[in-house]
């Protein structure tokens, strides 16, 4: 009887270590969640990510979570810092981007990818470019430490800038890479990728009429590599009101120059599959 | 704020100022010495030494400013005589005819020194004499963030064409 009263005893005691194990990982468990966002209760000013999500009175949390390092306060993914860094020839340079009433295009190349290679060429020639007036071409090129300076030296007729610090600024994923900032607002306002710089200058005027700047021709009309009237538009077509086109305006304006370029409903280079889908071969992938 | 230096020419430069140290390319025996361009506008590739080809591109709101660098010769001399780079500039000492190339609206200041053993002018221009008292400031916001180091013997490139940059 006494044996059984002890095994009992050693079995109670056996469960209550285990019921004790499972309320702690439960514990383990609640506290991760919270830590990542999505809990209960108020984990207010226990957390790492405090201020990165917007938590209602239920508990329940939207917005974005922040993944990393924060960023400094006067950063976020559309801020515009100057690029300052070294010219080809061992100069110092600096150019303010998020200021005064005109873009910058920041065109971010390296000398080893091929891709690259289109735009060095186009670049030994701006005034060919086809940009619209008020928007200023830079190239900005990793620092001398990562980047031979003379494979870059007198290869472009626009102010290059050798700066790793501004890749980062700018979280440029690979090259060729560009950037455009509107100067009135000091905000980037249309980034990615181009194979060729007449896509670009098309999109820098799209984004120059959308940000309410009045629509202006290229510096040099009718020099832009694509036959003439290839990238224009409709009369009345592209004419868009000073707050830009919205809606279903947009889309049809966006359709305008897919279907210009040959690109139709369908076309398999709208379902890109894998990134040999995205970038040329030979260039720089992030 | 931005920060550049080279050629023994470090600057701290305000926000909505461009600016770029260089030594200009070496043409037969000249012997070229730093220059440093500060502008509140996109600086054109080719600019003459004290501004030209850019002064008439300036809004009557911008600046342009310039420290250039004289050889070693020139110290010890009577223009040179003043030690130290001038850092705060008044409304006063900007006059409309004190301008390498006199453009309607704009004045200019002008200064010999020496500073750190090296002598240097500096020269700035502003877009509109009458708006003197807000544009002044900005002209005494980049002389702060300027500095000179000694001894610094310049590195110029030789022959071929001025660099874009």
């Amino acid at each position: 009887m006494v044996a059984l009263v002890i095994i009992l005893a050693l079995v109670v005691v056996l469960l209550g270590v285990l019921v004790a194990g499972l309320l702690r990982s439960h514990a383990d468990i609640l506290k991760a969640l919270h830590d990542l966002g999505a809990g209960v209760g108020d984990p207010a000013g226990e957390h790492l990510h405090q201020g990165t999500a917007d938590r209602s009175p239920t508990g329940a949390t939207s917005g974005p979570l922040t993944i990393g390092p924060q960023l400094p306060a006067e950063r976020d993914s559309s801020s515009a810092p100057d690029v300052a860094g070294v010219t080809p020839e061992g100069d110092a340079r600096a150019i303010p981007v998020g200021d005064g009433d005109r873009f910058t295009l920041l065109a971010f190349l390296s000398s080893g990818c091929s891709t690259c290679a289109n735009f060095w060429t186009a670049f030994a020639a701006p005034e060919r470019l086809g940009l619209p007036d008020g928007v200023r071409l830079v190239v900005v090129t990793k620092g001398p430490e990562l980047e031979i300076a003379a494979e870059v030296r007198g290869r472009a007729r626009v102010p290059v800038v050798m700066s790793t610090e501004a890749w980062g600024d700018y979280e440029v994923p690979g090259s060729p890479f560009f950037v455009l900032v509107d100067g009135r607002s000091g905000r980037r306002i249309g980034e990615g990728v181009a194979s060729h710089f007449p896509q670009v200058a098309d999109l820098v005027r799209r984004a120059q009429v959308d940000a309410g700047y009045p629509r202006s021709t290229p510096s040099t009309p009718g020099q832009l590599d694509n036959p003439p009237g290839q990238l224009d538009n409709p009369p009345g077509q592209l004419d868009n009101p000073p707050g830009g086109l919205d809606g279903p305006a947009r889309e049809r304006a966006n359709d305008l120059v897919l279907r210009n370029a040959g690109i139709l409903p369908g076309d398999p280079s709208l379902y890109p599959r894998s990134l040999d889908d995205v970038f040329e071969p030979g260039a720089e992938r992030p | 704020m931005t920060s550049v230096a080279a050629h023994g020419i470090g600057a701290t430069i305000p926000s909505g100022f461009e600016g770029r140290i260089f030594v200009r390319p070496r043409v037969g025996d000249e012997q070229p010495y730093p220059v440093a361009h500060f502008a509140t506008f996109p600086l054109p590739d080719q600019v003459g030494d004290f501004g030209g080809g850019a002064v008439n591109l300036m809004g009557p709101t911008d600046i342009f400013a310039v420290l250039f660098e004289y050889g070693p010769e020139s110290l010890a001399t009577k223009l040179f005589a003043r030690m130290g780079m001038p850092r705060t500039l008044t409304t006063g000492d900007f006059r409309p005819y004190v301008l390498r190339r006199g453009l309607g609206g704009q004045s200019g200041t002008q200064w010999f020194f020496t500073e750190s053993g090296r002598p240097f002018t500096f020269y700035a221009v502003l877009g509109s004499h009458a708006r003197r008292g807000s544009l002044v400031p900005k002209v005494n916001a980049l002389l702060a963030g300027i500095t000179v180091n000694a001894g610094v013997n310049p590195t110029a490139p030789t022959g071929g064409s001025p660099p874009w940059n």
